[in-house]
């Protein structure tokens, strides 16, 4: 069998998070809202209402061609983009196609293994989407809600060469969005939407295969399980001796299999020209600027600068750059804190994280606050607690929305280093020991940590366990000459 | 009171407003005038033309008289109490069934959009409600306004020339000037993609004013070509038409082509004059230009007798103290034309796309197999001839291989047309005119079926003047300047630059006034007499 190369390229339609969609005043999430309930005339195209531009769309779309290293177009245009379907009320959809807003760009990520990877980007246009179209038995429903919702529509150069790399580049994508605040890239939610050009070639072979055209592929899961069974698709009709025919191919994520669309053959015209109702996207160096220095940093940037200025590993710094709130979270806690970076990123790592997974929320949504977090740590460094109790503290904490220091007093977590309290208990477990006792004045001082947990657990982890070491010795050892 | 009917909007206003008239008598009035000239209004059930219909206008496909009514009651309410009202306060205006109307049927003359009634009012219906006008009723006009003389229309008896009704009205807002050369209301609104609120206007001796792009809103209108639809007055003079214009000029934030320009007191403006005024003629505008059987470009005159009274207008301006500068070159009017073709059918195949019997309008009855095959027999039902013209020949011509060959070579005629505009009018230019006065059409209104009869260039170029001016984006306004051999009305266009409505009004006010005694003025079209 010969060795193929293959080669990737994503199209990708991002739902902006606007307020409003596109071009009317109709709230853009309409998620939950009965069918057509959403609608005006605008975006459900009735004659004689005219779009107006949503100058949050152009903001967002912006951001991302920022981002993305795009160059920008200070004037782009919006065009119609002519077919006729049920669900385009209009008879044709605003989008932008030969003057986009921004042009070429990349995205640098690595793969897991730490290999850098860059995706060139081709163009980034701002478009509408259309409805939703459901089809019950012979009859063909119709939701005109998500018409006239603002997209950017994201298109990639043919530079990812396995199913792996293009998973990576949505995880990473999709990062960056959220990360942006330009869209929630909920892919199951469709905010996140992914056609994938899939072709093979000979491996040293110059000329790109012919390429299939992968549409409906709504999570990155299926991202992978798709393209890779293009791949073993198209292998195994080069072994077989047919030639690829572009196609256009469906996924379909319940039966995961493939399924022919259309040949390219039948492709539409869809007879571009420019929509006459709007006037050209003019963006000064004002705005420009204005949105430029409103740019956060961005993910690659930050995980680097922790790597460098922070002294996290390498591991770390990706973790904690995972989002931006993670990120800014772990920062400002680090910031409080003021020393040894590398034992907040644990703490953040271990506990806080924890938190979020365990809750399946969002840092963001956490009660606990970046300054909490780094009081509990120095309460654990000054010995008020041990480290224990502190990871409890963080859950706690976190529950009530209390102030830690106030949160110990009030439940007591503080360690107890009353000499007297402790020796009583430590008499009290060795008196009922007398087993293990014997074995320890045998020799066996291991059996320390066995008596130091008997204390911790009859103390319930308030007692300071250096000290209720010390005691213990000296009370096992004071019943030697008995 | 007598003939309330035959008054300008400006003078039933004021009869009004100073409680001579109420609203409610002067609405019953010009319902009664309907009743007499109008006959039986344009509708889908049309069977065949009687005789009767062959004397009757027809102006009319629906009147809303129940709504009229209660607007007019409440303007003498308020006007009784002394509250304030607005400029148009009582005065009825007729609309072209193109204007969206918030649960009145609206139907662009097309069986396609048979029993569609909106949900919403296009903006220069909320701004005529907000000055007080009486809409009472909605007219006629050609399929989709695809036309100049309202023979395309799908509800029939089509309108008739009040002037003499054997002449078309003109088109497509051939309702719109019928009805106000036939008494039926003061005013109307009509649209104007190419010429169709001017032609019609010349054609029955009314004034039509075509402002700006983006002066009016579009909003709520049903599109024919999205980048060149204006909206604008026909009314029985000058002074009518700068009243309405004030009344519904202005930048709409649902229409983004709409200018943040201050909206001039037109009305105040006509009182300057034209002393001083820089008025320019152009030979382009003095002969028919077009293409022969070879495809190379021709050329034919115009009426002698609009030549006439093209002559008599400049000696008139002259006298008033204009400066007249001959021979302004505008070297592109002959790319208008084809080039107007290829755009304005390539936007209005895709403005006709959301017509597809599902959502709104005429469905088929007849079994369908899938939903093209829904589409494909309701569109084949709902749209007429000239719309299934237009929407192959856009299809044809929009198709993405063609797309250098017709639409960007279209465009670029369309940039060089709009420098010749821009060369003329430029203040710091050579020419620096302030008005262009041209011929509104090739000639007076011609008989029905003169549209596609092939032999009358006159005919088939009756928008050679006007269409320029949408091309361009600049305001027009139609005015009339007397009768042809045959008594029928001519016109003559005073063009000028963006947003200087104020300077062609007051080109035209000044024409009419100067004219206001002569003989023809006193000549009544036919159905009046």
């Amino acid at each position: 069998m010969a060795e193929y190369e293959v080669t990737i390229g994503l199209e990708t339609h991002i739902q902006l998070n606007t307020i409003t969609k596109a071009f009317c005043s109709c709230k853009a999430d309409s998620w939950g809202d009965a069918p057509n309930t959403n609608i005006c005339p605008v975006c459900s195209g009735l004659p004689g209402a005219l779009p107006a531009a949503n100058k949050a769309m152009v903001e967002k779309a912006l951001i991302l061609c920022l981002a993305m290293n795009a160059d920008i177009n200070m004037t782009s245009f919006f065009d119609r983009k002519n077919y006729l379907y049920a669900d385009l009320p209009a008879g044709y959809q605003i989008t932008q196609n030969d003057k986009p807003i921004g042009i070429g760009g990349y995205l640098d990520f690595q793969m897991d293994d730490g290999r850098p990877v860059r995706v060139r980007i081709d163009n980034l246009h701002m478009e509408e989407d259309a409805g939703k179209t459901r089809n019950e038995g012979d009859i063909r429903l119709i939701d005109m809600n998500r018409c006239g919702v603002p997209l950017v529509e994201m298109v990639t150069q043919p530079d990812m060469h396995s199913a792996d790399e293009a998973a990576t580049y949505l995880i990473k994508l999709r990062q960056l969005l959220r990360w942006l605040g330009i869209s929630e890239a909920n892919m199951e939610k469709a905010h996140l939407r992914c056609d994938a050009n899939v072709s093979i070639r000979p491996k040293g072979q110059v000329k790109l295969g012919k390429k299939c055209e992968i549409k409906n592929i709504n999570s990155i899961e299926a991202v992978r399980t798709a393209i890779n069974y293009e791949i073993q698709r198209q292998i195994k009709e080069v072994e077989a001796g047919n030639e690829i025919e572009q196609w256009t191919i469906e996924w379909d994520n319940d039966a995961l299999e493939l399924r022919k669309m259309r040949s390219k053959e039948t492709a539409a015209d869809y007879r571009y020209f420019r929509e006459p109702n709007l006037m050209p996207v003019v963006i000064s160096e004002e705005f420009l600027q204005s949105v430029k220095e409103g740019m956060p940093e961005l993910p690659l940037a930050r995980q680097k600068r922790f790597e460098t200025e922070l002294g996290l590993p390498a591991y770390d710094a990706s973790i904690l750059t995972a989002d931006r709130e993670t990120s800014e979270f772990f920062e400002e806690a680090a910031k409080v804190y003021g020393e040894d970076n590398k034992r907040v990123s644990n703490w953040m790592m271990n506990e806080v994280l924890r938190i979020v997974n365990e809750k399946g929320i969002g840092v963001a949504e956490l009660k606990i606050t970046p300054s909490n977090l780094a009081d509990i740590i120095r309460l654990v460094d000054k010995k008020t607690i041990n480290t224990t109790t502190g990871k409890t503290l963080v859950d706690k904490v976190n529950d009530s929305g209390k102030d830690p220091a106030a949160l110990v007093k009030e439940l007591g977590l503080g360690l107890v280093s009353d000499d007297s309290i402790i020796r009583e208990v430590c008499e009290k477990i060795v008196a009922n020991s007398p087993k293990e006792k014997a074995l320890y004045l045998g020799g066996k001082e291991t059996l320390i940590g066995w008596f130091v947990g008997q204390v911790m657990r009859e103390m319930r982890g308030k007692a300071d366990p250096e000290l209720a070491k010390t005691i213990l010795e000296s009370v096992l050892k004071a019943g030697e000459g008995n | 009171m007598s003939d309330l009917t035959s008054l300008t909007a400006l003078e039933q206003a004021k009869l009004i407003r100073e409680k001579q008239i109420s609203a409610v008598e002067l609405l019953d009035q010009t319902l009664e005038q309907v009743k007499r000239v109008d006959g039986r209004p344009g509708s889908l059930d049309f069977d065949h033309e009687t005789e009767e219909d062959k004397h009757k206008v027809h102006a009319f496909i629906i009147l809303t008289e129940e709504h009229a009514r209660e607007k007019a009651r409440s303007v003498d309410e308020r006007i009784a109490k002394g509250k304030s009202v607005g400029a148009l306060a009582g005065v009825p205006y007729s609309v072209k069934d193109v204007y969206c109307t918030k649960g009145i049927q609206t139907t662009a003359a097309s069986k396609i959009l048979s029993g569609w009634k909106p949900p919403y009012d296009s903006t220069v219906i909320e701004k005529m409600d907000q000055a007080d006008a009486v809409m009472f009723g909605k007219v006629n006009l050609d399929e989709f306004t695809f036309g100049g003389s309202n023979e395309t229309t799908a509800f029939k008896p089509t309108v008739r020339n009040p002037w003499n009704t054997d002449r078309v009205p003109g088109g497509s807002s051939g309702g719109s000037a019928a009805a106000v050369a036939a008494n039926e209301g003061a005013i109307s609104l009509g649209t104007d993609t190419g010429g169709s609120i001017r032609e019609p206007a010349a054609f029955t001796g009314v004034v039509g004013l075509k402002p700006t792009y983006g002066r009016v809103s579009r909003y709520g209108v049903i599109p024919f070509a999205s980048s060149m639809d204006s909206l604008g007055p026909l009314t029985r003079s000058v002074s009518d038409a700068a009243l309405v214009l004030r009344e519904i000029a202005g930048f709409d934030p649902r229409d983004s082509v709409t200018g943040k320009v201050s909206v001039d007191n037109y009305l105040e403006e006509l009182k300057k004059g034209v002393k001083g005024m820089r008025i320019g003629i152009s030979q382009d505008y003095m002969q028919i230009t077009y293409m022969d059987d070879n495809g190379e470009y021709a050329s034919a005159p115009i009426d002698p007798v609009l030549l006439a009274k093209m002559e008599k207008a400049i000696s008139i301006y002259k006298e008033l103290g204009a400066e007249i500068i001959e021979d302004i070159p505008m070297p592109n009017t002959k790319y208008s034309v084809p080039s107007y073709f290829v755009i304005t059918r390539i936007e209005a195949y895709s403005n006709l796309q959301r017509y597809d019997g599902l959502k709104y309008g005429h469905s088929t009855s007849r079994p369908v197999t899938d939903m093209y095959d829904l589409y494909y027999k309701s569109r084949g039902e709902g749209f007429g001839y000239q719309t299934k013209l237009r929407l192959l020949t856009g299809l044809f011509a929009s198709q993405e291989k063609f797309y250098e060959k017709y639409y960007g070579r279209a465009m670029r005629a369309r940039g060089m047309l709009r420098n010749d505009f821009d060369n003329a009018f430029n203040p710091q230019g050579k020419y620096r005119l302030d008005v262009l006065l041209t011929p509104s059409t090739p000639s007076a209104a011609f008989p029905f079926g003169g549209a596609t009869a092939k032999d009358s260039l006159k005919m088939q170029f009756a928008d050679q003047f006007t269409s320029p001016m949408n091309f361009a984006g600049t305001p027009g306004v139609s005015f009339p300047c007397g009768l042809d051999n045959e008594g029928m009305p001519l016109g003559l266009q005073a063009a000028g630059y963006d947003y200087c409505e104020s300077k062609i009004l007051r080109a035209a006010y000044a024409f009419e006034q100067a004219t206001i005694d002569e003989d023809w003025r006193k000549v009544k079209p036919m159905v009046l007499k």
